[in-house]
């Protein structure tokens, strides 16, 4: 099976498709479009807008009136989400899952994806192959589960961690992005006696400074949501991360949708200001992760 | 595969020195192989054997009982099959809509509107909130007692349980959310691939007066095939392995279940992570090396489809 082409996607991207539009597009047609995309952002927005007025309001207030607006600006029920939630708790677990798998992840990739593109070895095609074919291996969910309880590291930090050591699709933007990087640097450098390591490190990386930001972004949101593994691997809750914590607040709170509305959105205004201040990182990885699924 | 430091290419130093590459590759490639090629072709192994999750219990080989059990015994496998059709269902489905809307939202945003970077943003959001996100706010807004689409259908004298309700229904809902959490990406995609068509092409058709649909059937539509190509391999294998959304808004209820929530529900409990004895992961693994065959054929399938149409455009 052909690997799908992921074309590098940026949503601020120069726009190539303008002039045609200004001579194609009627008055009508724009018209309509409008009323279309504008239907759409409803349909976006709106969540946004339930969560934030039901979050709120008081129960007894949700419960008279689900739909109107609050009586004011309140925002008891994100003090108490706070504190009920064990939020500072799930928070903290989350972002060390997240850099501290990713720190890995992106330091031993490197030394791997730099080789491989550069072909510093006999195999190292069958190598790349290796990566692109676990794309479509079956998933590795139950031995792996196997190995961890087997190796003692069910149920604890560093075993979680262990999951997220690896990306193939990460190590092929890394090994695609290297290939760009003329060959003849490489020569210069080792002409002038510079090492193996201390090269890759000092003049690779900040050469491919955009391929590591896209590959850590892809790396760490995909930990920050990952909802199944935690569920699996992790059954005391100090351990848990955010979204496992959020599934259990609803699970004792599930009724409480003023709280439960209020910790669904603290849990998302950092990843909408990440959002906009890493855009373009975020969509080029996150689309070349969908291969996944 | 040989792996061996090759002479003439490789000029960082001699003799010893030839091997630090491969040295310092073994950590990445090493955990690799362990965590992630190993485990992925011991699924197929541990299919055969009735595996538990209990840390030393003894694993038997059992031959294909589990696939015997899954697809042909008793009142199990005829809900397994159920889901089996369902996850094609839902395939299907999601593969269908999220294509041709992401195909239509890409379309209107590849115009010069005000707005336009707003629009793209916005409809790209879901994607980076994760499942349990996604599927939590769905929930609230899919409130049978007070949820805005209960008011809105109430309008129309439509009452519903929405995701509580028939299983049918649950379904369904759980297909739009995929679609609104994903469709994002599959615009993206073809944004992408709609900068990349030469702007002469439209100016030379326009002025053999084509417009509108012709402009789209004869210029757009070919020369977007390989991000047709992608989106329609990404939705299908995507949809597919698709589950977690289910796990957040219906739970394992009867009726709705997918494979992939099947081979999580037999492998590790039905609701959490608690370590009980019930983990039957020799039967999971058979589970989801049927699910593994499934994406396997009709991505093949599919792959061949968009093949054939490449080299009927592209040559």
């Amino acid at each position: 099976m052909s690997t799908p082409i992921i074309p590098s996607a940026d949503l601020r991207s120069p726009d190539l498709g303008s002039a045609r539009s200004i001579t194609s597009t009627t008055r009508r047609t724009k018209l309509g479009s409008y009323v279309i995309l504008l239907t759409f952002a409803v349909v976006y927005m709106g969540p946004l807008f339930v969560l934030l007025t039901v979050s709120m309001k008081s129960l007894p207030e949700f419960f008279k009136n689900p739909l109107g607006l609050p009586a004011g600006l309140n925002f008891e029920n994100f003090v108490d989400a706070w504190k009920l939630a064990n939020f500072p708790t799930y928070m903290l677990n989350s972002a060390i899952y997240a850099s501290v798998a990713t720190a890995i992840f992106v330091a031993t990739s490197i030394l791997v994806a730099f080789p491989i593109a550069r072909g510093y070895f006999k195999g190292s095609k069958g190598m790349l192959t290796l990566y692109v074919v676990a794309l479509f291996l079956p998933p590795a969910l139950i031995p792996q589960f196997q190995l961890i309880l087997n190796l003692g590291m069910y149920n604890t930090r560093p075993g979680y961690i262990l999951l997220f050591l690896v990306n193939p699709i990460g190590m092929i933007i890394l090994v695609n992005y290297i290939k760009s990087i003329p060959r003849e640097l490489d020569e210069s450098a080792a002409v002038d006696g510079c090492g193996y390591f201390r090269f890759v490190f000092r003049v690779i990386l900040p050469l491919i400074r955009p391929a590591v930001a896209t590959v850590t972004v892809l790396h760490a949101i995909g930990i920050w949501n990952e909802l199944i593994l935690p569920t699996i691997y992790l059954t005391n809750d100090n351990y848990y991360p955010i979204t496992r914590g959020l599934i259990v607040f609803e699970g004792v709170y599930g009724s409480n949708w003023p709280a439960l509305s209020a910790a669904v959105l603290m849990l998302m205004i950092p990843m909408l200001i990440l959002y906009m201040f890493l855009q373009r990182y975020i969509i080029s990885g996150l689309t070349a992760g969908s291969v996944k699924g | 595969m040989t792996i061996k430091v090759s002479k003439k290419s490789y000029l960082f130093g001699r003799g010893w020195q030839r091997w630090t590459p491969l040295f310092l590759l073994l950590p990445g490639f090493g955990l690799y192989l362990v965590m992630a090629v190993g485990p992925s072709v011991a699924t197929a192994v541990y299919s055969f054997t009735d595996a538990t999750g209990i840390k030393g219990a003894p694993v038997n080989w059992i031959g294909f009982d589990n696939y015997d059990e899954f697809l042909f015994r008793g009142l199990a496998s005829r809900d397994n099959i159920a889901a089996l059709q369902r996850t094609l269902i839902f395939s299907v489905l999601v593969t269908t809509i999220q294509f041709g809307l992401g195909l239509l939202l890409a379309l209107l945003l590849n115009q010069k509107l005000k707005g336009r970077t707003f629009f793209r943003t916005l409809f790209f959001m879901p994607v980076i909130l994760g499942v349990a996100i996604q599927g939590l706010m769905w929930k609230l807004l899919l409130l049978p007692n007070g949820g805005p689409i209960a008011e809105m259908f109430g309008w129309f004298g439509v009452r519903s349980e929405f995701l509580g309700g028939q299983p049918k229904e649950a379904f369904l809902w759980v297909i739009v959310v995929q679609i609104w959490a994903n469709v994002g990406i599959t615009m993206v995609i073809f944004l992408a691939g709609m900068q990349t068509i030469p702007e002469d092409l439209y100016e030379a058709a326009s002025i053999d007066g084509a417009d509108g649909w012709n402009l789209f059937k004869s210029i757009t539509w070919p020369q977007l095939t390989p991000a047709i190509n992608t989106n329609f391999l990404l939705n299908i294998i995507g949809s597919l392995q698709a589950w977690q959304l289910f796990l957040v808004l219906t739970g394992y209820k009867n009726g709705t279940q997918v494979l992939g929530y099947l081979v999580f529900a037999e492998g590790f409990g039905q609701t959490s992570g608690s370590f009980t004895t019930a983990f039957r992961q020799g039967f999971a693994a058979a589970a989801s090396i049927v699910l593994f065959f499934l994406v396997l054929v009709l991505g093949l399938a599919a792959n061949r489809l968009v093949n054939r149409r490449e080299r009927k455009y592209l040559g």
